[in-house]
């Protein structure tokens, strides 16, 4: 008779420590170094020691003369301390070639058959539970970090000869804002001379930050300090500034947060003929019809930006990262020599970070220094056209970003937060013949699992899967205490190592789409894990990693005869207009 | 992005041009007194075969060589094609032998299937996007159930809290079986919502008998019948979609057999090949 339950002890959050194993050697060391030296280690909990933070949480890398140790455009889930040495930030972007970027191996078409072939015919068949499993030899490969990089850059002074570059000595720290926004790097940092640099997981240093004010204040400074350089940087008008004039708007840009961080919480329900007062309950940024007071950019997040319309606001279009409000108002106030009406409102959605810039600081600084040309354009490629009955942008060929998308699916994309999705399953029910070929592909591709689910939300004809939307904030990843679910540091798309995730569900619970999944696990035989203490089945968070070792991308797009499926940018509106028009 | 429109202009540009050419081809063996059938054969049957492998291409985990819905264009112009080949072939004449005419048979059930098919896969997902709720095909039955527990439960705590047995009554006689039963084949191929206007009909002419408690059930009682009503237009329409599928892909098995056996036979009887 087969058995029935396999009895196992069930993963722990430091089963895999990060890198190899720090010593208490080296962890009495750094106990002795800011800003470890002045955290209370009374302040955390019997469970989640400092010195376990440390220890299983941190590791110290040696650079050499070159090392590249992050890599703009690549995620990453770790901050770094220097520990001794320096390192040069570079500001400016460096070529592809110049940072090693190599595409990442796929599997190829014998290899995806044999996959396929040897398919295990159970459901949710692991070979491994854990990283520190008995079930098979462990094998460190599999767990390793996927945020390691490892790229010499040659001739250091030739390459970076004319960049815009900052050096960081001891004690300093960088890499915060990525681990901590989820966000790709946005610099390139390489190390000068020999650097030994303390490398921090991110749920360490997020625990770090929970239970010592001074360090919280101080990274949360650096954050707003180092994110105001790159961002001004990124912004148009202000991209070609001079670098005393891009200085002086930076020191009088005001650095704000609205709403709420934990916008994972459910969002409500979407119903076409909802009352208005829940647009209004949004955190209002900047008010339609108040005078312009300056320029608003979105630093990260999501803003609604709406146009008043009957008792109600009629949503004109959503404002991501990079993006700008108010510019052909500051361009109108500047001209005029009186401040324009505010044409449109901005409300936060879920929580945004904005940087506004003071009109005085632009009409000092800004438009003294940028061509006409450039600022009518600018102008006309912000500017919306507002009647009675409907909005559309001024100039249609300047603002295809944007694209032109019916008012009610905006709606409904902005009201669920779906524009957070960077590779939404999105589906044409006019066109789907609801075959099943999509999951059969999914299912082939994943051992016979499929990972997603055919159906979701809802708008008219067009249906977004329970499939993971790999958004750009995924706030899947904020509670996961092992880091088991992570970017993919080159396609940024979100993974699960299955080896070291726990099955604590924090991240099912947090995904506010239900796109992930808990499922049991069993061996080749069908014997489902119980944990050894207890006696509960073990449970492995499981979704759509997009295929991302298949040649080809995903499985199910390339599986639908119709045409009906699509995997999307939602927060591409040009994309989505495309699509839906065709 | 390429549009619809001009991928259908595109493909049915180039599907004439091949179609002219074969045609040119066959008319031009004929003018210099050589015998077509054999080509016309060979080129119906590869289209066959390769009409078959899109069913392969299906089973495969990776995209082989181009995505399913490239397949699907090449399948259904090169489906057309083969209908003129066909035509071509037999010299647009009735088959008489027992062998030709059980082919023809079989070849022309699977391209009628196809286009039967094709209609559908073109018109059934409008009307199944037209119901309000997405349902997964597997799930109707369990989903019918529960549509069922929820009716008996509500008209049970109408007797049992208020004591009368209006409601009851009507359920049992009117309702009872549309929740337990499935709708029979002649729905599943034409389905229709009389049973449902009559159904929400009677409900309406029955309120006025109803209590208060009895009142609030039945509206539970509306919404659950248009529920069942949509699954079971789910049920069919999907059920039907499944099935020319299964009727088309089991056509072609035989045909590719007789078809086989057909030139076999052509050979034989030629005297040349074999």
């Amino acid at each position: 008779m087969p058995q029935l339950e396999i009895i196992v002890d069930r993963p722990q959050r430091w089963d895999v420590p990060f890198g190899d194993a720090m010593r208490d050697e080296d962890v009495d060391q750094l106990l002795l170094v800011e800003p470890f030296r002045s955290i209370d280690p009374s302040r955390f909990p019997a469970a989640l020691p400092m010195r376990g933070i440390l220890k299983n949480d941190s590791r110290i890398n040696v650079y050499q003369d070159g090392s590249i140790v992050v890599r703009e455009g690549d995620y990453g889930n770790s901050a770094f301390l220097v520990l001794r040495g320096k390192v040069q930030v570079v500001l400016e972007g460096l070529g592809r070639e110049v940072l090693g970027w190599q595409p990442s191996q796929k599997k190829g078409f014998v290899e995806s058959m044999a996959a396929w072939w040897r398919s295990p015919r159970l459901p949710e068949v692991r070979d491994r539970l854990s990283a520190g499993s008995s079930w098979t030899t462990n094998n460190r490969d599999q767990v390793e970090d996927l945020a390691q990089t490892r790229v010499f850059l040659q001739d250091v002074p030739r390459v970076l000869d004319g960049s815009w570059s900052m050096t960081l000595h001891q004690g300093e720290i960088f890499g915060e804002l990525a681990a901590l926004t989820r966000a790709p790097r946005m610099v390139t940092v390489v190390a000068e001379g020999e650097t030994v640099l303390l490398e921090l997981r991110w749920q360490g240093l997020r625990d770090l930050m929970r239970r010592t004010d001074a360090l919280r204040e101080h990274i949360e400074g650096l954050y707003r300090e180092n994110s105001l350089h790159v961002h001004l940087r990124e912004t148009p008008l202000l991209a070609q500034l001079p670098s005393e004039s891009l200085a002086a708007v930076a020191d009088a840009t005001i650095f704000e947060t609205h709403g709420d961080f934990e916008w994972q919480s459910p969002v409500e329900p979407y119903a076409p003929g909802r009352q208005p007062e829940t647009v209004m309950n949004e955190p209002l940024i900047v008010e339609e019809g108040t005078p312009c007071e300056g320029l608003v950019l979105v630093r990260s997040g999501f803003a609604r930006l709406s146009h008043r319309f009957g008792d109600g606001h009629r949503t004109l279009a959503y404002l991501g990262k990079g993006q700008v409000y108010g510019l052909a108002e500051t361009i109108q106030t500047s001209l005029n020599q009186e401040p324009a009406a505010m044409s449109s409102s901005l409300r936060a959605l879920g929580y945004v970070d904005v940087l506004r810039i003071p009109q005085a600081v632009l009409e000092e600084h800004v438009f003294p220094n940028v061509s006409q040309q450039a600022i009518q354009d600018a102008a006309a490629k912000h500017a919306f056209y507002c009647t009675k009955n409907h909005c559309e942008k001024q100039s249609e060929s300047l603002g295809a970003e944007q694209g032109q998308v019916e008012t009610p699916l905006l709606e409904f994309l902005v009201e669920r937060r779906l524009i957070n999705g960077q590779q939404s399953m999105l589906i044409d029910l006019d066109r789907c013949t609801r075959c099943d070929d999509c999951v059969r592909a999914c299912a082939a591709t994943h051992d016979n699992n499929p990972r997603f689910v055919r159906q979701g939300q809802r708008h008219g004809s067009y249906l977004v899967a329970h499939a993971c939307m790999h958004c750009v904030d995924p706030v899947c990843m904020i509670g996961c205490p092992t880091g088991a679910i992570g970017r993919d540091t080159e396609s940024g798309s979100v993974r699960i190592n299955d080896l070291t995730c726990i099955g604590c569900s924090t991240c099912a619970n947090s995904c506010p789409y239900d796109n992930i999944r808990m499922t049991e696990v069993c061996d080749r035989h069908g014997a489902i894990a119980i944990d050894k203490t207890t006696q509960q089945p073990i449970y492995k968070a499981t979704k759509c990693d997009l295929c991302s070792d298949l040649a080809g991308g995903p499985a199910c797009q390339h599986a639908c005869p119709h045409d009906a499926l699509v995997r999307i940018d939602l927060g591409n509106l040009g994309e989505l207009s495309r699509w839906v028009d065709r | 992005m390429i549009s619809f429109a001009s991928r259908r202009l595109q493909s049915v540009a180039l599907t004439i041009v091949v179609l002219a050419c074969v045609a040119y081809w066959t008319h031009w063996q004929g003018s210099v007194f050589e015998h077509s059938a054999f080509g016309t054969g060979y080129l119906l049957l590869a289209a066959i075969l390769f009409l078959t492998l899109y069913n392969l291409r299906k089973k495969m985990p990776i995209p082989l060589w181009v995505t399913s819905t490239d397949w699907l264009q090449a399948h259904i112009y090169v489906g057309f094609s083969s209908a003129v080949f066909f035509g071509l072939h037999i010299g647009w004449r009735i088959p008489d032998g027992f062998i030709e005419g059980t082919l023809a048979g079989l070849y022309l059930a699977t391209f009628v299937s196809g286009l039967v098919g094709l209609y559908w896969t073109r018109t059934i997902p409008h009307k199944l996007a037209r119901v309000s709720e997405e349902v997964i095909f597997e799930r109707i039955p369990r989903l019918r159930s529960r549509l069922r527990a929820k009716a008996e439960q509500a008209v049970l705590t109408t007797v049992r809290s208020a004591g009368v047995t209006t409601l009851g009554e009507f359920y049992g006689n009117r309702l009872q079986d549309f929740f337990e039963n499935s709708r029979g084949l002649r729905y599943f191929l034409r389905p229709t919502s009389r049973l449902r206007k009559s159904l929400l009909a009677e409900l309406t002419e029955v309120s006025r008998y109803l209590s208060e408690p009895e009142r609030q059930a039945s509206e539970l009682l509306f919404a659950l019948i248009r529920k069942r009503d949509d699954l079971d237009f789910h049920a069919a329409l999907q059920w039907r979609l499944k099935m020319w599928l299964f009727v088309h892909i089991g056509l072609t098995y035989p045909l590719i057999i007789v078809a086989s056996l057909h030139g076999l036979l052509a050979h034989l009887f030629d005297g040349g090949a074999l």
